[in-house]
């Protein structure tokens, strides 16, 4: 960290977070005590190699697991021991997630599926606003189509619309380029973050991609369930 | 400064969990619904089994209800044992208007004399000189007599209702044709091969066989009769001598009431006029309530044991639930991801599943309703009166309900589970172990499977019976679920077998996501039916075949004048055991002082006050009987009348020692003071009476004997023949007949419970390929790997049959056990029968069972070993 912040500017406030899974013998620590304050604003790399917790990190972080102790805080809301209903409750308009495989609900079209988290939010016109989001990714033209009609880099946007269409304070994104190839990948990239700008959501952005790192202005690492270094770019677009 | 989110996070109105729910689960079930396949067919079979026993079962109320005036014989009936009517009761019946019918019903035998002359008439002579010995009579002869219910009827007969003879021809007919002489049932025609132009004897006269009866409308109303009709014209019963004091038969006096008249008014009218008159007063109301009761009580049980169908089809239907959830994993996460809260999740899904439970349980309904249209083709002959086939809405409600609370009871466990699961473990594919639901969706599931037993228990008859069978059920499902447990938790501490086969084999058992507990709940249950139905009719049938024979006398003797004993005793062939008792019947009138009428609150198992008792005295204790309350009276009592009681019924009373019962014979009331209580043992099929009076009660009342005997054997083919025509008034009831009608009535009641149980065997089948097919994605990651580092396909299939075979196996055991347990509290608790099972046919039934198993469970392996490497790999 460059500077020290109050609580209040802080999107993700984490301090001590641990994660255990198995009972007994089969008992695994993922993350050993992690302290993460993210700005809101901020773009954040989470760097490591498979295995370091990473991916576990996020998890927690965006309450799609629950930390087995510590303190996180996203957006202003405690989420730690929070029920299943609570961290849904917590995510839902506040925090937006793109997966390495897509994710989207191959029984919904393209629009039905960014129009979810909007009908969640009881949005009176999720589909109007729905329009909107895929059109601003491109897929004007995709509306009606079902996720097996749609190409991995579709798919990608329409899981990007969906994850910004509440406008999320927060976005997680897992190795949103993982099951693309690199062309296609760079395209994705290049709308994540303009999408960025356009919503001003912070991002987490869990990745392998060193390059796709350094696009970040802030960028951590992982080893064996603990951040081992964490460095802010010089060149980030993002005022520090 | 950092730079804020351009918009706030949204928050445009509250989240309507309904409306959103209803279109998550339409666009849901846009995707297709072929994978809650399972949950279809289970429920389906479930909801048949129920509404088809229910259709059924109205079907035939409502046709004793609506033939309830042709059943009866008329809108009101009297009947009257062993009397005919006084002129004072038959005026006040004539008093009502209308047409009047009378006729006589009795046991009688049926002697065929085919190649005799035959006489056109009544010809009013002896078949055959009393007096005759007994000892010297052809088996030839024996094989032409038959025991059957003559019915004497008068020109009005029927009034309601068609007669029909074999070849045709309707009322009139019939009526011609008993002019000329009997008209005998098809079944009797049959039996002794009669035809028309033959002759018959009856006691003492002979008839001229005048037509064959093929239909008898009143017929169902007459309740258990021992051998089919023969008609005759009611001014000829006195001369075949068969009606005479003391002798049992019944006078039907039926009325057929002007248009408008009420029935029960002219009932209650009659009643108050005679309120000693010892008859039975009916109305068309309930025409035949023998019958009526006897449906009823067989559909309660058929409803108990398709209620378990339910609950092992409700296996399935959690089963269903699971794998199509397991499937939807991603779709939930995802859900969840966005913040969809579960219970939204729960409700999406919740109106998903109840759309297509709601579409089974209605398709099952639809199917259980024509279940009457398939019997009437199937079996028409057995019903004792048409049903009245249609579609009846009370019973396919009733089941479609059922069916609903089951699915909701076994669905929502497994989507509350989904709903408390961490997304992030649903993304990752398989989840290795899932929470339990919490303790509100246990408590739903509970209260509906509560609500479901309290339903069952509410709408039978005999509502402990059902709370006891349905108990005993849900111990069943418990202690299988247990076992299910304890098969796991065993296969894991288990040392590891050294053969990778046998390890292999293990492992599948208790692997995470093996569907080990369900395959032992639903094929436990299913065998454990199987098994104690399979108990029940072999200890049944073991105790007919070893016990009664040796304790039972070869032939029952009934309507034996008072004056012939003597005469009787002299005639049978030596070595004959001989029992003679005096024997009467009529009405238990009152208690106590209280009218039977105003008697409330009478337990169902009382028969005392329903129609006519036989009743005898006797100066000992009859043989067999113990005394259990009271004493007995000397020898030479001459007091007030006495008598004494079964102790069951009496307790069924409430009556003690010292009570009162009064009883009207031929019209004369009798009242006696209960002096001892005795414990009778039933299955001994000697004489047996509840209620056994003091000789000098009785013995001015007209009496008949009733005797058994049991002749050598060599004596024993001419018997009844021999003597029928020596004593032509008596009917001889041989043992073995009646054991066997008893048992194909119940092997016809075992067909239609086996018939109830099968939907729960085929339910368990389902369940059993449904939790096949959800193993099968791991069964085929596994084999895939397995077949990739060199296993052949017959060395998987052994690994499988391992597997299969001794679940089976060790299910069926545990069944056995189970259904013995089961079979053995029906028997000696609720029927009081010996127990005396045939344990191989049992063990049979359930290794049939397993091998059923076995063989599915083979080809669901066949099937997972027929995918192929290379692409499974890159998968």
């Amino acid at each position: 960290m460059t500077s020290i912040d109050t609580a209040a500017d802080m999107v993700i406030d984490a301090a001590d977070v641990t994660l255990s899974l198995g009972d007994g013998p089969a008992r695994v620590e993922i993350l050993k005590g992690v302290d993460l304050a993210v700005r809101a604003g901020e773009r954040l790399a989470i760097l490591g190699p498979s295995g370091s917790g990473k991916s576990s990190l996020m998890a927690v972080l965006s309450g799609l697991e629950s930390a087995t102790s510590g303190r996180i805080r996203i957006a202003g809301l405690d989420i730690v021991g929070l029920s299943e209903d609570g961290l849904a409750e917590a995510r839902r308009g506040r925090i937006g997630i793109v997966l390495q495989a897509f994710h989207l609900i191959p029984t919904m079209t393209a629009l039905e599926n960014v129009s979810i988290p909007l009908e969640l939010a009881g949005h009176t016109d999720p589909f109007a606003v729905a329009r909107r989001e895929l059109e601003a990714v491109g897929l004007e033209a995709r509306l009606g189509h079902y996720p097996t009609q749609l190409s991995g880099g579709e798919q990608q946007r329409v899981a990007l619309a969906r994850a910004l269409a509440v406008r999320p304070a927060l976005l997680f994104a897992d190795e949103p380029t993982g099951n693309l190839d690199a062309a296609t990948g760079e395209t994705i990239v290049e709308l994540l973050f303009r999408r960025l700008d356009e919503t001003g959501a912070t991002l987490v952005l869990i990745t392998h991609d060193q390059e796709l790192a350094a696009k970040c202005s802030r960028v951590i690492r992982m080893r064996d369930g603990l951040i081992v270094s964490d460095t802010v770019a010089e060149r980030a677009g993002v005022a520090a | 400064m950092p730079v804020m989110p351009a918009a706030p996070v949204t928050r445009v109105g509250e989240l309507k969990p309904w409306p959103v729910a209803a279109r998550l689960a339409l666009r849901e079930a846009r995707g297709g619904l072929g994978a809650l396949r399972l949950l279809f067919v289970c429920l389906f079979l479930g909801v048949l089994a129920l509404a088809g026993v229910g259709s059924l079962a109205t079907a035939i109320e409502e046709g004793l209800a609506e033939q309830g005036q042709v059943i009866l014989g008329g809108d009101v009936e009297a009947r009257l044992t062993q009397r005919p009517p006084s002129p004072e009761e038959m005026a006040a019946l004539k008093g009502f208007g209308g047409e009047i019918s009378q006729s006589i019903r009795m046991r009688a035998m049926v002697r065929g004399e085919s190649g005799r002359a035959p006489g056109n008439e009544v010809r009013g002579e002896s078949g055959s000189a009393p007096g005759n010995d007994v000892r010297g009579e052809s088996s030839a002869a024996a094989e032409r007599q038959l025991l059957g219910e003559l019915k004497a009827v008068d020109g009005g007969w029927p009034l309601y209702g068609e007669a029909v003879l074999r070849g045709g021809g309707g009322n009139s007919a019939v009526q011609a044709a008993l002019g000329r002489g009997a008209l005998v049932a098809e079944g009797l025609a049959d039996q002794l091969g009669l035809k028309v132009g033959d002759t018959i004897s009856l006691g003492e006269a002979q008839f001229l066989v005048a037509g064959v009866l093929a239909v008898e409308p009143d017929r169902a109303g007459e309740g258990f009769t021992l051998g089919p009709s023969v008609l005759i014209a009611f001014d000829r019963v006195e001369a075949t001598g068969l009606v005479q004091p003391g002798s049992l038969y019944r006078h039907h006096v039926r009325l057929k009431l002007p248009a408008g008249a009420d029935p029960a008014a002219v009932t209650a009218a009659l009643e108050d006029q005679f309120p000693d008159a010892g008859w039975r007063l009916a109305d068309r109301r309930d025409g035949a309530p023998g019958v009526r009761r006897f449906v009823e009580r067989l559909a309660q049980f058929l409803t108990l044991v398709s209620l378990t169908a339910l609950a092992v089809a409700g296996v399935g239907v959690g089963n269903g639930v699971q794998g199509y959830l397991d499937r939807k994993g991603g779709t939930i996460a995802t859900l969840k991801a966005l913040g969809a809260p579960s219970g939204l999740i729960l409700r999406a899904y919740l109106l998903l599943i109840g759309a297509v439970g709601l579409a089974a349980a209605l398709a099952g309904a639809a199917a259980g309703a024509l279940v009457p249209w398939v019997v009437v083709q199937v079996a028409g002959a057995a019903l004792p009166v048409p049903p009245v086939l249609g579609f009846h809405a009370a019973p396919m409600l009733a089941s479609i309900v059922f069916g609903l609370l089951v699915a909701f009871a076994f669905a929502v466990p497994p989507l509350a589970r989904a709903g408390a699961l961490p997304a992030q473990r649903m993304f990752r594919g398989s989840v290795e172990r899932w929470p339990w639901p919490s303790a509100r969706a246990i408590g739903a599931s509970l209260a509906a499977g509560a609500l479901v037993a309290a339903l069952a228990v509410w709408q039978a008859a005999e509502r402990l019976f059902a709370l006891g069978f349905l108990g005993g059920a849900a111990v069943v499902l418990l202690l299988l679920f247990a076992m299910g447990t304890l098969v796991i938790r065993a296969a894991q501490r288990l040392p590891r077998p050294k053969g990778v086969l046998a390890r292999l084999a293990l492992a599948n058992v208790h692997r995470p996501g093996a569907m080990t507990r369900q395959l032992v709940v639903a094929l436990g249950l299913g065998l454990s039916l199987f098994a104690t139905l399979a108990f029940i009719e072999t200890s049944f049938n073991g105790e007919l075949a070893k016990t009664v024979p040796a304790k039972a006398p070869g032939f029952f003797l009934l309507d034996l004048p008072k004056e012939d004993a003597a005469r009787f005793r002299e005639s049978l062939p030596a070595g004959t055991e001989v029992r003679m008792v005096p024997s009467l019947r009529g009405p238990v009138t009152a208690v106590n002082g209280v009218p039977a009428s105003e008697l409330k609150d009478v337990p169902e198992g009382s028969y005392l006050l329903r129609g006519d008792r036989g009743l005898t005295w006797s100066a000992e204790p009859p043989a067999g009987n113990r005394l259990v309350a009271g004493k007995w009276w000397p020898a030479d009592y001459a007091g007030p009348p006495l008598v004494s009681m079964d102790a069951e019924q009496a307790g069924l009373l409430g009556l003690k020692v010292g009570d009162r019962i009064t009883v009207s014979v031929l019209g004369v009331e009798i009242e006696a003071t209960i002096a001892s209580l005795r414990q009778v043992d039933w299955d001994s099929l000697g004489f047996n009476f509840v209620l056994v009076y003091d000789p000098n009660a009785l013995r001015d009342a007209p009496y008949s004997w009733m005797a058994t005997a049991t002749p050598p054997p060599a004596a024993e083919a001419g018997f009844t023949g021999a003597v029928t025509r020596a004593f032509p008034t008596v009917s001889v009831v041989k043992v073995k007949d009646v054991l066997g009608e008893v048992g194909n009535i119940v092997r016809q009641l075992g067909t239609a419970v086996r018939a109830a149980a099968s939907v729960a065997i085929l339910a368990g089948i389902a369940v059993l390929v449904g939790a096949l097919a959800a193993q099968a994605r791991s069964r085929i990651y596994d084999n895939v790997i397995l077949k990739t580092l060199g296993a052949t396909r017959s060395q998987l299939m052994r690994a499988a049959a391992m597997e299969y075979a001794g679940l089976g196996l060790l299910v069926a055991l545990v069944a056995l056990g189970l259904g013995g347990i089961g079979a053995w509290v029906v028997v000696t608790k609720v029927l009081e029968f010996g127990w005396r099972p045939d344990w191989m046919v049992a063990l049979a039934t359930v290794l049939g069972g397993a091998a059923v198993t076995l063989a599915l469970g083979m080809v669901g392996a066949w099937r997972t070993l027929g995918v192929r490497v290379a692409p499974s790999l890159r998968e």
